[in-house]
């Protein structure tokens, strides 16, 4: 305790001699963040809050205008459901899925890592690829799977062109793209439990779907909302694979709010539309990451 | 002891089986692609597809010969490049500095660049360089297209590098620093040499992330210097599609990070979780 207390003045300097030090270390990232990050984000904020009308930006008559306009329009509250049901309905089936395939991968046995890796490949792969794989595959005419679906009795379907269908077809895509992901990291979190917990139980005579269920489940608390987190964060802004293969329609049955703001700002050059319909996502996205990252704290405590 | 044995052999034998389901099912649409590559739409439009079909590999031919491909490959490989020795560069120093004095707070603007939707940055940017003619020009839309893919090489290469700098010892940094040495010497003698590996994680996840973004390039390149996944989706628009040139198109495009999958495998984990777990 005294030896600490001595050596804290002594301390003091070179930590300010550090610090002083540091700053043509961090300058150029600092320049970059400036430049790349929070101009962008003042000036679309700027754009949104200037007149509909609009094309750059007006400073002296700023209005809440847009905003209003946009949530006048019936397209705008159609992505925002259809952004919630994308980021749902995948969410719940890559966790499921992937808590299930990380207990395998998580599995030693001879040549599992290059298995992993292989397992991993699409979620590695270009969005650009995804999409075109799976336009093929999903072809009515052409595709692979009708034929296979069809050898089970299932009559053929326009998986991309129907409205009422293509919204979960894009979500099939998303957990085939994504699942490997979310197993990785939940294998990677299997492998560094404790394992006295496990051995207790078995003592205790619990079977193993009870020491999964009751001790496996709830001391992968933490990594399951750090995966949940990661995947929250890019299902909300799904864009990518979207507009890839259906450009957001057809009738913008599959326009989320990243493309709805994409087409107004390029298609329709409503520059300050499309900035305020991002500047709502954008709000989406921090809303959920902080209730993840609240949950996330909380589990950590409890385990 | 043998019925142990048995049983952690029919564990193993179970563990492998599942493996075989979980690579059909993730990996039967790339291998379908990569067959489909080889072959003309015929065989591909067969249904079911005509698997006896012979293979060649015209498609690619054609890709490179008529569709100027190896332009557009090498525009992916300036633009990913170039984004990810920028993003070592500015971000190397910066996560070195987080780590040793705790600057957590700067960090945030990061986690910003991470979660904010990328039309957000492509609507400013977009209308800077309109004005500033870095549309049209060749050489600036380069320069553009490498700074702007920043945003997403910069934040990952700092998150991925504080981990490697934070167990960097201690002692050995102080001991230079008693020796007279200022930060900078010793980041670049004695902290940037001890983290190698953690630089070559960080240049392939980032060169990977690059590689495969599609959105800013989609809004910001010019005829001239569009990357290979931009060019690929402009082919869909042309309405009747040569599969078999598409397929190739796709296995060119998945090809360079599938190779830095495996190569980076041990540390992908870490590296794709970064951000997320601090």
């Amino acid at each position: 305790m005294a030896a600490g207390r001595a050596r804290a003045p002594r301390s003091m300097s070179p930590e300010r001699r550090r610090r002083r030090e540091s700053w043509p270390l961090l300058f150029p990232a600092i320049a970059l963040s400036l430049l790349l990050v929070v101009f962008p984000i003042l000036y679309a904020l700027g754009l949104a809050l200037s007149p509909t009308s609009a094309t750059s930006l007006r400073f002296d008559q700023l209005t809440f205008e847009t905003f209003r306009t946009m949530a006048a329009d019936p397209v705008f509250w159609s992505s925002v459901r259809v952004t919630l049901l994308i980021y749902v309905g995948s969410l719940i089936p890559q966790l499921v899925l992937g808590i299930g395939i990380g207990y395998v991968l998580s599995r030693e046995v001879p040549g599992g890592r290059y298995l992993q890796t292989l397992v991993l490949v699409p979620s590695l792969t270009a969005a650009v690829v995804v999409g075109l794989v799976w336009l093929l595959i999903y072809d009515p005419t052409l595709g692979v799977f009708n034929y296979l679906l069809g050898l089970v009795g299932i009559p053929a379907q326009d998986w991309l062109g129907d409205p009422d269908r293509v919204v979960w077809s894009l979500i099939l895509v998303d957990v085939w793209h994504w699942t490997p992901l979310v197993a990785l990291i939940v294998a990677a979190g299997i492998r560094n439990l404790p394992a006295e917990p496990f051995e207790a139980a078995r003592v205790d005579g619990a079977n193993s779907w009870q020491i999964a269920l009751r001790i496996g489940l709830p001391l992968l608390r933490p990594v399951i909302t750090v995966v949940a987190l990661l995947r929250t964060v890019d299902l909300i802004r799904y864009f990518d694979t979207g507009y890839i293969m259906t450009q957001g329609g057809p009738l913008n049955a599959s326009t989320t709010m990243n493309i709805y703001a994409y087409r107004k700002a390029f298609d329709e050059l409503q520059l300050g539309f499309g900035s305020a319909a991002q500047l709502a996502l954008f709000a989406l996205v921090l809303l959920l990451a902080a209730a993840l990252t609240w949950l996330r704290r909380r589990s950590e405590l409890g385990a | 002891m043998s019925s142990a044995r048995s049983r952690s052999r029919v564990a193993i034998a179970l563990t492998y089986l599942a493996y075989a389901v979980i690579l059909a099912v993730f990996l039967g649409p790339v291998l379908f692609m990569a067959w489909g590559s080889l072959h003309g739409t015929g065989a591909i439009a067969a249904s079911p597809p005509d698997l006896t079909a012979p293979a060649s590999v015209d498609n690619y031919v054609n890709l490179f010969q008529s569709m100027e491909f190896g332009r557009y490959l090498g525009n992916s490989i300036i633009i990913a490049g170039g984004s990810t020795l920028l993003g070592l560069i500015a971000g190397a120093p910066a996560a070195y500095c987080i780590a040793r004095l705790g600057l957590k707070s700067l960090s945030i603007l990061t986690i910003v660049a991470r979660m904010a939707p990328g039309v957000l940055f492509l609507i400013p940017v977009r209308t800077v360089a309109i004005r500033v003619g870095a549309i049209d020009s060749i050489p600036l839309n380069y320069v553009l297209l490498v700074l702007v893919h920043l945003i997403i090489t910069l934040p990952m290469c700092i998150w991925l590098l504080i981990p490697f700098f934070e167990s960097v010892p201690r002692a050995i940094e102080e001991a230079a620093e008693i020796d007279g040495c200022s930060m900078r010497r010793t980041f670049l003698t004695i902290a940037l040499p001890m983290v190698r590996p953690g630089i070559a994680v960080a240049a392939v996840i980032s060169f990977i992330f690059s590689w495969n973004y599609f959105l800013f390039a989609l809004g910001l390149a010019n005829a001239d210097t569009v990357p290979m996944p931009v060019i690929a989706f402009n082919f869909i628009g042309v309405g009747q599609y040569d599969w078999g040139g598409l397929m190739a198109a796709a296995v060119i495009i998945a090809a360079p990070t599938t190779v830095l999958t495996f190569v980076a495998q041990r540390f992908l984990v870490r590296g794709l979780t970064a951000g997320a777990v601090k």
